[in-house]
């Protein structure tokens, strides 16, 4: 029964990226002749394999900017979006207005908005002509400067997007801490801070690995945004592979970019797979 | 679940909050966060502050989460409208119309719509069954095979559609009805597979097998009890998987290219080539579907179906 969704991964992923780290390494043969005959500025070797590729994009200091773009952008969007999805859905567990319910609602609002629509119209917004510069121009900054095209405004897109799966599986941790566990530490006299450190969010890491993760993993690779929001260079590394397949037609080097990213995605996920196998191994012991 | 050995160690963390309560009484501020229940009546300022404080949170979040998509509808029913005014001079429906009588925009929203069924249905078909055995069987390599699907999901997409690419172009898939359907397909696998396997592993057993016992063939059972009470979350993971295919945009544009160009690869021409009220308009109507079907989905999504999928089990 595994096996119609495990073949099609074998054959259009696995297969694929096992030709392309053999590319990459300088092998060109089999599935790569047809992307090899089309390529410029290829590193190929007909026996043993070859760094020069890798050496080739490793070395080009445009590659270096764009990498740096990455990594940071990467690493301040995960923070904000764990930051604010931990503080709403805290928020959210511990309150139950009307402000709460209209947080909760408004938070998810980018699940309903495809990815596409999202970096146009934030683009727009943070644009030359945009609504944050007329606000600012009517308020009297008439020199403020304008985020569209920057990495501002690509790490703004990412929050953006990245926000509703944060709050929703901070929310669904958080739910499943009972209340009479908070109510029993309020009662013996808990102040609510102390509340949250000591039970809510060792009860919450979990949740907390996995939003961590999986939007580091998502930035990582992300190109949409990017490519919409941002400047020409630097930008992230999703629309500079692009740019290497499509502009310089250099297949080569994307593929090598393709799988710097892929590593570095991979680090991210070793962590959320160990903390699932962790969990799994404490509740193996129970039951 | 663990939810027991998460409580011992919660028992000794609140006696130890208990204890230590004592001494960081009264040094610590009373409830950072607002309606923590019996406040002492100095709070009663507190609370006004942290109401203050909440509609300037909402405001910026509002702003944040809304501001762009409401800007951009603006735009869509904007005539002449200039830097820095605050809205449109005047208001036009031309936008809409050169939309509607362009009949490259046209095409692409029939094949839009004609690709994201066939992807959901192909993909139901094929990750279900996994789901089930997944959730049902401890195969050999069940692990492994749960975390290389993790990991399909962490190769960066667009590096994956570029090594695609080269194979498609071996296999004579590229620019073809098929080719398409595959890249989105592949976008789809992990929701089809992990939502669907969460909800079914949520099922008691004792249930299939009390239907079991009472003579329910296997066939009879899953049709019966098992899909049923899954229905649900299959219902979300397929609604998910449509709109994945239905705003795939990267794969479609380096595989479709020139003969299957959909709405969302319409989209990157779009924002270049054409005025801004068209991509406003059109904007609008790629984000349709995707706000009907997520408002009909919308209870179990919150309801915490999403996140019981990520976790490997």
């Amino acid at each position: 029964m595994v096996l119609p969704p495990v073949a099609v991964i074998a054959v259009f992923i696995g297969f694929p990226v096992v030709a392309a780290i053999a590319y990459t390494l300088g092998r060109a043969g089999g599935p790569n002749s047809v992307v090899a005959s089309l390529g410029q500025r290829q590193f190929i070797v007909q026996k043993g394999v070859t760094f020069d590729a890798y050496r080739d994009i490793l070395s080009n200091p445009t590659i270096h900017r764009d990498l740096w773009a990455t990594v940071w952008v990467t690493i301040v969007v995960t923070l904000v979006v764990v930051a604010v999805s931990w503080a709403i859905a805290l928020y959210l567990r511990l309150t139950d207005s009307w402000l709460a319910r209209t947080i909760s609602a408004l938070s998810v609002v980018p699940l309903f908005i495809p990815v596409v629509i999202a970096s146009y119209a934030i683009l727009v917004f943070y644009a030359s002509d945009g609504f944050i510069k007329t606000v600012a121009y009517h308020l009297g900054f008439h020199g403020f400067p304008t985020l569209g095209y920057t990495l501002t405004c690509v790490t703004l897109g990412e929050i953006w997007v990245n926000i509703p799966f944060g709050v929703l599986m901070m929310s669904s941790g958080l739910n499943g801490v009972p209340n009479n566990l908070i109510e029993a530490a309020r009662d013996s006299g808990a102040t609510m801070p102390r509340v949250v450190r000591s039970i809510l969010l060792p009860m919450n890491v979990i949740p907390t690995v996995i939003v961590a993760t999986f939007t580091a993993i998502y930035v990582l690779g992300s190109f949409t945004v990017p490519y919409l929001t941002g400047p020409t260079a630097p930008n992230l590394l999703g629309p500079s592979m692009a740019n290497f397949f499509n502009s310089f037609n250099q297949p080569q080097q994307a593929e090598v970019l393709a799988i710097v990213v892929f590593v570095l995605a991979l680090g991210i996920g070793a962590v959320y797979v160990w903390a699932n196998v962790r969990t799994g191994r404490r509740s193996g012991l129970q039951s | 679940m663990g939810k027991r050995a998460h409580g011992q160690t919660l028992g000794v963390a609140v006696m130890s909050a208990i204890e230590s309560e004592g001494v960081v009484l009264g040094g610590l501020p009373e409830a950072q966060l607002p309606a923590a229940p019996l406040r002492p009546r100095r709070a009663v300022v507190r609370g006004a502050a942290h109401r203050i404080a909440g509609v300037v949170f909402i405001v910026c979040l509002l702003v944040f989460m809304i501001g762009p998509i409401a800007w951009l509808a603006l735009r869509a029913f904007s005539g002449l409208w200039q830097y820095p005014q605050l809205y449109p001079k005047d208001w036009t429906l031309s936008g809409w119309r050169q939309v509607f009588n362009d009949p490259n925009l046209r095409h692409s929203m029939r094949l839009s719509f004609e690709f994201a069924p066939i992807v959901t249905a192909a993909s139901t078909v094929i990750c279900l069954p996994a789901a089930y055995a997944f959730s049902r069987y401890r195969f050999p390599g069940r692990r492994f095979l749960l975390i290389s699907l993790f990991a399909t999901n962490a190769f960066p997409k667009i590096g994956l559609y570029i090594s695609m690419a080269g194979v498609f172009y071996s296999l004579n898939l590229m620019g073809t009805f098929l080719g398409v359907v595959i890249v989105q397909l592949i976008g789809t696998v992990v929701f089809m597979t992990w939502i669907p396997a969460a909800a079914f592993s949520a099922i008691p057993r004792s249930l299939e097998e009390a239907a079991r016992d009472v003579g329910a063939g296997p066939l009879r059972v899953f049709f019966r009890v098992t899909f049923p009470l899954a229905a649900p979350a299959i219902l979300v993971a397929m609604i998910l998987s449509f709109l994945a295919s239905f705003d795939e945009a990267q794969g479609t544009f380096l595989v479709g290219v020139p003969n299957y160009i959909t709405m969302p690869t319409e989209m990157y021409t779009l924002v270049l080539n054409y005025p801004e009220q068209v991509a406003a308009v059109f904007s609008i109507l790629l984000a349709i579907p995707s706000v009907v079907l997520m408002a009909f989905a919308r209870k179990h999504v919150m309801g915490g179906r999403l996140a019981e999928g990520f976790q490997l089990r």
